[in-house]
């Protein structure tokens, strides 16, 4: 047992590890392949040869590409990462304190999808022959169809400017005022979370109705259960892992997703910040927050796979091997 | 609908699955991205107004105005003739950005089924890692390079689709692969780049057509959202996304100015998922394969 825990410890850390590389390089590769000259990007095409020589002396372009690669990796474990060139904020400090906000945003969807995914799913599948079910079946397509930006400026007409229940975008911490903090993600968690929740909905529904065609829910039936107790007894529970899975695969989404409603709602996260550094031609800030982003996704799969690994031992087994299902 | 099929059940057994029909969910699809490909071509003949032409006279005119259906913008632009150009923009980024991602990620994908053990687990982890990357991501890293206009979306969409592509063809290449009459290929002496191309390629088109279906959808979607951040199509050319961006400040005053580029939006990305849904179901009833996104 412990050995097998290590195993699959040891196997999803390399992958963490590998990733992060091919990640960072990803990254790193692609603003210099694109762009050319990082000097020029920031300070402008037409910037004077003086003023570029200089920049990239200051920030120490003048450097073989792997020295830079290093330094920059080594500037994540040390907190040095430069500082912004326009805003002139510490690139490491500025991070993290974005990092309450959106992981608030995606975990805060991320709950609210996997329980709304559950409950009409398997409300679909019980019905699925009736005009109940395809409601909801239309409600999922429909939800993978409009975009989130879309969703998240109509439900700030329809609640902060028609209603005036909730507010219309910013954010309040955590720390300061939990209730309104609360209050004012509630917009932006219902508008990230419709198209994730509408896949996760198709998922629930297509592993409940292969649930409710196994032998044990005619045991439980036989043994005094109601049809629906059995399907919730024992079904809900193999339409975890596949529920895990989608979650998983939506990891990237997820977070791409939030990068784009914190842009709508004006919260002050990590993609808020991505936006204006983009706009504002910011490559070291731009490479270090796309690098702390991927590693969210990156880590968050490497809980999850993890869990995975160690939840079902056949999947720990089968993922060891090349074969694909 | 009563389109009689040429293949039916040919034994007496009854296999409800592998009837042939059209699946109405391939003609509503089919209709819906019909409309919008019909309105896409429509802009280059006819728009009910010159889409650049500001006009003070109509400025922020309700929807329902006489000859402003929908409504028009801050600087009188009417609303219909901008999301009927937008038809264009959207179609045009998300068409060539697929087509080019599905042939550089399927050739990626066969090299990776076709290739030898190691090299094969460390080419596969790449496109995992690739999957795993949030495509909005790169696409603000690569507009941060580059000038935002619709190249920069389109070169963003192929690169977050490259991955994609590939993932969904080495699960299916490698099963074929592996199958007797590809070894038969090998033994008579074929090469493996004719076997990929001959034994294994047609054999997954279907998936990759169903794939090709949802990346459009998708690839709307991205178009959008990119032109909605203000680093996809800038103005003057019109595409859905940016109206919303121009609404959004407006949301007070003109909310009708951000419902129709929203539901133009909606109703491509339901027209080409439906359309993709309707193909699988078509092309290949056993076939279920999810998209790895």
């Amino acid at each position: 047992m412990n050995s097998r825990v290590l195993l699959v410890f040891t196997r999803e850390a390399m992958t963490l590890f590998v990733s992060a590389v091919i990640g960072s390089l990803v990254v790193f590769g692609l603003l210099r392949l694109l762009g050319g000259d990082v000097a020029l990007m920031i300070l402008g095409q037409e910037a004077a040869p003086e003023a570029a020589i200089a920049l990239r002396e200051e920030l120490g372009l003048n450097r073989p590409w792997h020295v830079q690669y290093l330094d920059w990796m080594g500037g994540f474990f040390t907190g040095n990462l430069g500082r912004s060139y326009a805003g002139g904020y510490d690139i490491f400090e500025q991070i993290s304190d974005r990092l309450g906000p959106t992981t608030l945003l995606a975990f805060g969807s991320l709950i609210v999808s996997i329980t709304i995914a559950l409950a009409i799913g398997t409300y679909s599948a019980l019905n699925a022959r009736n005009a109940r079910g395809t409601a909801v079946d239309v409600f999922a397509q429909l939800g993978i169809a409009v975009p989130s930006f879309w969703a998240g400026l109509l439900l700030v007409y329809l609640f902060a400017v028609y209603l005036g229940w909730l507010p219309a975008g910013g954010y309040v911490p955590m720390l300061e005022d939990p209730r309104a903090s609360l209050v004012s993600l509630i917009l932006p968690i219902a508008a990230l979370s419709l198209g994730s929740t509408a896949v996760k909905t198709r998922f629930v529904r297509s592993a409940m109705l292969d649930v409710m065609n196994e032998d044990y829910i005619r045991t439980a039936m036989a043994k005094g259960r109601t049809f629906n107790a059995a399907v919730l007894l024992h079904g809900l529970r193999n339409v975890a892992i596949p529920v895990l899975t989608v979650s998983t695969l939506q990891l990237g989404s997820l977070m791409a997703g939030a990068i784009v409603i914190e842009n709508v709602f004006v919260i002050p996260g990590l993609g808020r910040l991505l936006l204006v550094a983009v706009q504002g031609r910011e490559v070291l800030v731009v490479q270090s927050l796309a690098f702390v982003i991927l590693m969210i996704v990156l880590v968050m799969n490497f809980f999850m796979d993890l869990s995975y690994g160690l939840l079902d031992p056949r999947i720990a087994d089968r993922k060891g091997k090349p074969t694909h299902g | 609908m009563a389109d009689p099929a040429p293949l039916t059940a040919a034994d007496g057994e009854a296999v409800p699955a592998v009837r042939r029909h059209l699946p109405l969910a391939l003609i509503i699809g089919g209709v819906l991205v019909g409309l919008v490909v019909g309105v896409a071509l429509l802009s280059y003949i006819w728009t009910p107004h010159d889409p650049a032409r500001i006009n003070v006279r109509s400025r922020l005119v309700p929807p329902g105005t006489p000859g402003f259906p929908l409504g028009a913008d801050r600087l009188g632009r009417d609303m219909l003739t901008q999301i009927i150009v937008g038809a264009r923009t959207s179609l045009y980024v998300s068409i060539v950005a697929t087509l080019v991602a599905l042939v550089v990620g399927t050739a990626i994908g066969l090299a990776t089924a076709a290739a030898s053990g190691a090299r094969q687990s460390v080419m596969s982890r790449a496109v995992d890692v690739g999957v795993a990357i949030p495509g909005i991501l790169i696409a603000l890293v690569i507009a941060t390079a580059l000038e935002p206009g619709n190249t920069a979306s389109i070169i963003a969409i192929v690169i977050w689709f490259i991955p994609i592509a590939a993932r969904v063809t080495i699960g299916p290449a490698r099963q074929i692969l592996a199958l007797d009459y590809v070894e038969a290929a090998y033994a008579y002496g074929r090469s493996r780049t004719y076997v990929l191309f001959r034994h294994v390629l047609p054999n997954i088109s279907p998936i990759l057509i169903v794939q090709a279906s949802i990346m459009f959808a998708s690839g709307i979607l991205a178009e959008a959202a990119l032109s909605f951040l203000g680093i996809g199509a800038q103005p003057p050319t019109a595409s859905w996304g940016r109206l919303l961006k121009e609404a959004q400040p407006m949301i007070d005053v003109a909310p009708g100015l951000m419902v129709f580029p929203g539901a133009a939006i909606m109703v491509a990305v339901l027209g080409f998922n439906i359309l993709g849904d309707g193909l699988r179901a078509w092309l290949d009833p056993r076939q279920l394969t999810q998209a790895g996104h």
